[in-house]
This record gives C-alpha cells, sequence and structure tokens, in this order.
C-alpha cells in the first residue's frame, strides 16, 4: 500500500462537554476518492475544521504528506497545498467572480507587492481563466460573487478552493444546493478533478456518495463507524442501523 | 466611457488645484488658499481612516494618535532637539509610523466594535500621556516653533513661510501619497486587503495570513494619519494633544463615509465637502455640526457608498444603455464602485 497523504492520529476535539471528535484515528492514501458520510452531529464538518486549522484540536495530530500540521495556522496549512470548500457557503461577496478566483490565485505566490499593478500577473490570469472554463463560470466572470445564484456559489466555492492549486481538496457538501442538473454535472467535475487532484469529500446525498467515491468513512458521534468500498458499506449492518436506516432503503444507489 | 469622464474629472480638478493661488489671488480670495492646504491636509488623514476600513475592513477612532504623533514629532523635533526641516519630518513619520507598528500588533487581534474599542483607547492613553508630559509637549498649551527652510543654496532659500511655497509643498504631499494609495489599492495588495474584509474565514483557507495583512495596513494607515500630522504641524508650526483626541478621529471617518469609503477619492470628496461647510456655516449658526449629523445619517441610510458611490451610479446610468444595465451591466470596473462598505454584521464566530 502506498504512503498515506493524510494521517489522522488520536484526534480529539470537545466543545465543552461535548466530544466532536473522540481520539479519531483515520489515513488517507492517495489517488482514491474519499468521502465522509455520517448523520448530522457525527463531527465530520468538526474534522475538516480541526485538519485545515480553523480549530485546535484537544490531543492527538495532523499529517500531511509527512507533514505535521497539528495546530498550524489555516494560512500555512492552505500553503502546503490543501484547499478547502465550507459548508456554509463563503466567498468573497463585493468583488466579482473574477477577482475571487484572482485573489485565490494569487495568494500562495505571495501578495505582498503594494506597488505591482495586477494586470501585470500573467500567470495568475491564465489560472483564472482555466478555472472559469472549468466551472462554467465565464460567463459571470465580472459579476459580484454576492449576487450569483446558490448553485453558482456553490461552484465558485470549488473554484476559489481549486484555484490554490492544491494537491488535497476538501470538499465539504459542495453539490448542497444545486438543482439535479447542476448536481449531475458537478459530479462529472470532481470526478475529473479526482484525476489530477486527491479529494476527500463530506456528503449527505446518498446516490452521488455510493456513485462518486471510491471508499467511504462512516463517522457517528464524533468516532469512525466503518470503512470500505461502497459496496462493503452498503451491506454493513451496523452502518445501515446507525446510519442509512431501514426506512431509508431508497437512499441506497442500487435500490 | 465611465473611465473618460473620471480621467477628465481628475485632471480638471488636479489642474484647478495647482492654478489655485493665482486663481484665488486674481479674485482676491487669498484666504481660502490656507482652507483648501487644510482640506488637502485633511483630506490624507481620512485617507487613513479609509485604507483601514474601506478596503481592510477595520473601523479605526484612533487614527488621530498617529496624526498627533506625526505633529509632535515635528515640533519636538524642530523646538526642542533643534532639528532642520527634512530631519523633523523624518522623525514625524517615524514616531508616528513606530507607535502604529506597536499598537497595530495588539489592536488587529480584534475586530469590529473590539476594534474600534481599543483604538479609542489607545487614543486616549496617547492624549492623557501628552497632555500631562509638559516639559517635553507643553501640555495643554501645546509645542509651538518657528519654521526652519526647507532649501538653503547660497542665498536663495525656500520655506514654507511663503504662502505660495507652502501650498505647494503640502498640495505634491498629499499628491504623492493619495498616488502611493492608487498604487496600493491596485496591487495584489490591496487585492487581498479586500479579501480580508470580505471574508477573513475564506482568505485564511485560501493561504492569506490575515493577521499580518491588517497589522500592515495599520502601519500604512499610522503612516498616512502620521504624515497628514506632520504637514498640519508645519502648517500651523504647532503641536497639540488636542489633535489626538478621538473627536479627531471621529471626523476622519464622518469625511471618510461621506465622502464614500472604499472608494480612491471619497475621503477628499468628503473632506472637502465638511470643511467648507464648516467655514461657511459656523459663523451664522454655532449648531452646524446638527446638520452634518443629519447629512451622515442620510448617507449611510441612501448612499451607503457615500458620494463617490452616488456618483460611480449617476455615471453608469448616463454611460450605459438601457438593455445593457437589464442584462446586468458594463463589466465592472473593480473595487471603485464596487467596494461598498458592508455595515452588517462581520463578526463572524
Amino acid at each position: 500500500m502506498t504512503a498515506p497523504m493524510l494521517e489522522i492520529d488520536d484526534l480529539t476535539k470537545r466543545f465543552g462537554g461535548l466530544v466532536a471528535l473522540d481520539r479519531v484515528t483515520l489515513d488517507f492514501e492517495p489517488d482514491v476518492l474519499h468521502a465522509i458520510i455520517g448523520p448530522n452531529g457525527a463531527g465530520k464538518t468538526t474534522l475538516f475544521n480541526t485538519i485545515t486549522g480553523m480549530l485546535k484540536s484537544d490531543s492527538g495530530t495532523v499529517k500531511f504528506r509527512g507533514t505535521d500540521i497539528s495546530g498550524m495556522a489555516p494560512h500555512r496549512i492552505s500553503r502546503l497545498g490543501m484547499s478547502r470548500s465550507l459548508q456554509i457557503k463563503s466567498v468573497f461577496d463585493s468583488m466579482t467572480v473574477a477577482e475571487n478566483l484572482w485573489i485565490a490565485a494569487q495568494a500562495s505566490q505571495g501578495v505582498m507587492h503594494p506597488f505591482a499593478n495586477r494586470s501585470r500577473f500573467g500567470r495568475t490570469a491564465e489560472r483564472v481563466d482555466r478555472i472559469l472554463e472549468l466551472t462554467e463560470l465565464e460567463r459571470l466572470r465580472d459579476t459580484p460573487a454576492g449576487t450569483l445564484s446558490y448553485g453558482d456559489v456553490a461552484l465558485l466555492e470549488i473554484g476559489i478552493a481549486l484555484a490554490t492549486q492544491p494537491s488535497l481538496l476538501l470538499l465539504d457538501e459542495p453539490i448542497c444546493g444545486m438543482g439535479p442538473a447542476e448536481t449531475a454535472a458537478t459530479v462529472e467535475k470532481i470526478r475529473h478533478l479526482a484525476e489530477s487532484v486527491d479529494i476527500i469529500i463530506i456528503e449527505h446525498d446518498m446516490p452521488v456518495v455510493f456513485d462518486l467515491a471510491d471508499r467511504i468513512t462512516v463517522m457517528a458521534q464524533g468516532g469512525v463507524l466503518a470503512r470500505g468500498a461502497p459496496e462493503e458499506i452498503a451491506n454493513n449492518a451496523a452502518v445501515r442501523e446507525a446510519y442509512l436506516g431501514e426506512e431509508e432503503e431508497d437512499d441506497e444507489p442500487d435500490a | 466611457m465611465k473611465a473618460r469622464i473620471d480621467r477628465t474629472v481628475l485632471l480638471a480638478v488636479l489642474a484647478l488645484l495647482i492654478v489655485a493661488p493665482w486663481l484665488l489671488q486674481s479674485m482676491e480670495l487669498e484666504f481660502w488658499l490656507d482652507i483648501l492646504a487644510e482640506v488637502l491636509i485633511w483630506s490624507l488623514f481620512a485617507a487613513s481612516v479609509n485604507i483601514l476600513f474601506g478596503y481592510a475592513g477595520l473601523l479605526s477612532f484612533g487614527q488621530a494618535l498617529f496624526f498627533g504623533m506625526g505633529m509632535f514629532g515635528v515640533a519636538i523635533g524642530i523646538a526642542k532637539l533643534g532639528l532642520g526641516f527634512w530631519p523633523a519630518l523624518g522623525l514625524g513619520m517615524a514616531v508616528a509610523v513606530g507607535t502604529a507598528a506597536v499598537a497595530g500588533a495588539l489592536a488587529v487581534r480584534l475586530t469590529w466594535h473590539y476594534f474600534a474599542i481599543i483604538t479609542v483607547v489607545f487614543s486616549l492613553i496617547f492624549y492623557f500621556i501628552a497632555l500631562s508630559a509638559k516639559p517635553l509637549t507643553g501640555g495643554d498649551d501645546g509645542t509651538s516653533f518657528s519654521m526652519p527652510a526647507m532649501l538653503e543654496v547660497g542665498d536663495f532659500e525656500l520655506s514654507l513661510t511663503d504662502q505660495t511655497v507652502q501650498y505647494f509643498f503640502i498640495l505634491s504631499v498629499v499628491g504623492a501619497a493619495y498616488f502611493l494609495k492608487f498604487l496600493i489599492v491596485k496591487s495584489p495588495y490591496g487585492m487581498a486587503l479586500m479579501a480580508v474584509r470580505e471574508n477573513d474565514t475564506r482568505a485564511s483557507l485560501i493561504g492569506l495570513n490575515v493577521y499580518f495583512l491588517r497589522w500592515t495596513a495599520f502601519v500604512i494607515a499610522g503612516g498616512f494619519a502620521g504624515l497628514a500630522g506632520c504637514l498640519f504641524a508645519l502648517f500651523g508650526r504647532y503641536a497639540s494633544a488636542t489633535y489626538m483626541f478621538y473627536h479627531v478621529s471621529g471626523e476622519g471617518v464622518v469625511w471618510t463615509i461621506i465622502g464614500g469609503a472604499g472608494t480612491l477619492f471619497g475621503p477628499v470628496v468628503g473632506t472637502a465637502l465638511l470643511i467648507v461647510v464648516r467655514e461657511e456655516l459656523s459663523n451664522m449658526w454655532e449648531h452646524y455640526p446638527i446638520l452634518v449629523g443629519l447629512v451622515v445619517i442620510l448617507t449611510v441610510i441612501f448612499a451607503p457608498k457615500g458620494l463617490m458611490g452616488f456618483w460611480n451610479a449617476l455615471l453608469d446610468r448616463l454611460t450605459q444603455p438601457p438593455a445593457d444595465r437589464a442584462a446586468g451591466g458594463e463589466p465592472h470596473e473593480p473595487r471603485e464602485e464596487a467596494a461598498a462598505v458592508q455595515v452588517r454584521g462581520k463578526d463572524r464566530p
């Protein structure tokens, strides 16, 4: 087996009396599309927040491609090549779509050029164009991000995360709020992206997860309930009972 | 089209500012030249508020502290240390920027109301220190000095005692500072500041060091305020703790908001308007600040981007065919009009 790109060891995060992450130990191998599922409050987003430095863990370590990133500031982790989209969509509202992508693309290249005009950064501009094309936001390039539809903001979220040139992309419910056509298109894009960048996705839409993921991690109550290939998870009795539930039978892909 | 109108207006204003000494002389309105100089200095001060509030999203009520530091740096440098013109100016800037670097390191750990409060606290602390350090600052009386020459070559002497020289000195310094501000706003750094203003969580996730960016903005803004203070000390041959009081900071905020925070020239417009209003109305009606207060309230409600925002919207209407407008409009020239001052809850957890 190849060395894991992300190693989470004994990670614990408490909010007062609530244990959001309970000694989570997880390895994510590269070149595999990972999905994390679990009921609300299972600790999925807290896991992302702790990995990316937005929250400090109470104990345990996170290693990203061999580097210990526990307790590192979010911007430093980002510069190591880990990027994420947020569950509650969050972009730079009064800036245009192109500007949103521009600053994301330039951020890792250094922004302390107080006197250089933005138009001089050709490589960044190229990258912005590429991502506009990839996310099909070209037609909206000069629209302020705050006026976009929910589905377009979700695409911009992914675009911003990509613009930082990550080697690992954490997507937190990327298709939440999209219509069926947009969802199908976005799922294809994510599948395509996975060929060039490692992806871990949190998603509630079961058909999407079982269609997309190579490997699924099921979380419940701050811990890991099960891991495995989609068919293993679908047939796992503990998962069916705790999460999928008999009454949600039709949520399964092969149902 | 729009950019052309903007450029034309800017050049016209600049031309008027350059011929102002002769124009006002021919109209026998010489005293307005000093008012004009004062407007320029205070609009540099308002630019300091604008860099923090309009671009970095930090509302400071403490910029007067750095203005005062610049003033005292120059006045003490000349009166107590016997420095010449340029070294005194350098001392004023060094003191202002140094104070901003230290105060900023603490202040930018906070945002919104907490940040506003800590800036007021800092400026109050230094206000009282300046009042009580009588041997150094002159306490209540302030420190006055006589103007050293700016340039002496043989018999030739250039000094701010000449009203026209003084005006052009102030005009060129303020002009250069605004050009600097323009460069900053258009640079990647300026864009990064705006990203931090818009959404600091997202900014840190794309790899921006939010704390460092805010701190540098604070230091740059401190430099602008300090430079304004240096100019004002030279202009009045005097420094006083009165100008460190947060009341002065508040005026800078008011000018910026009325003119248009987050726009390059908003602070100039706001400052010019309110200082002229003050000059014209304060003799007639001592309660004229009531009117100013009313204008501020109306601006915040009806023109949140200030007069510059209003001007930009007007130009958009005039220069854009209606069909285009319905379709989402002309590609939107970044920042100038897009940078709305967003007075909404920004203090995300």
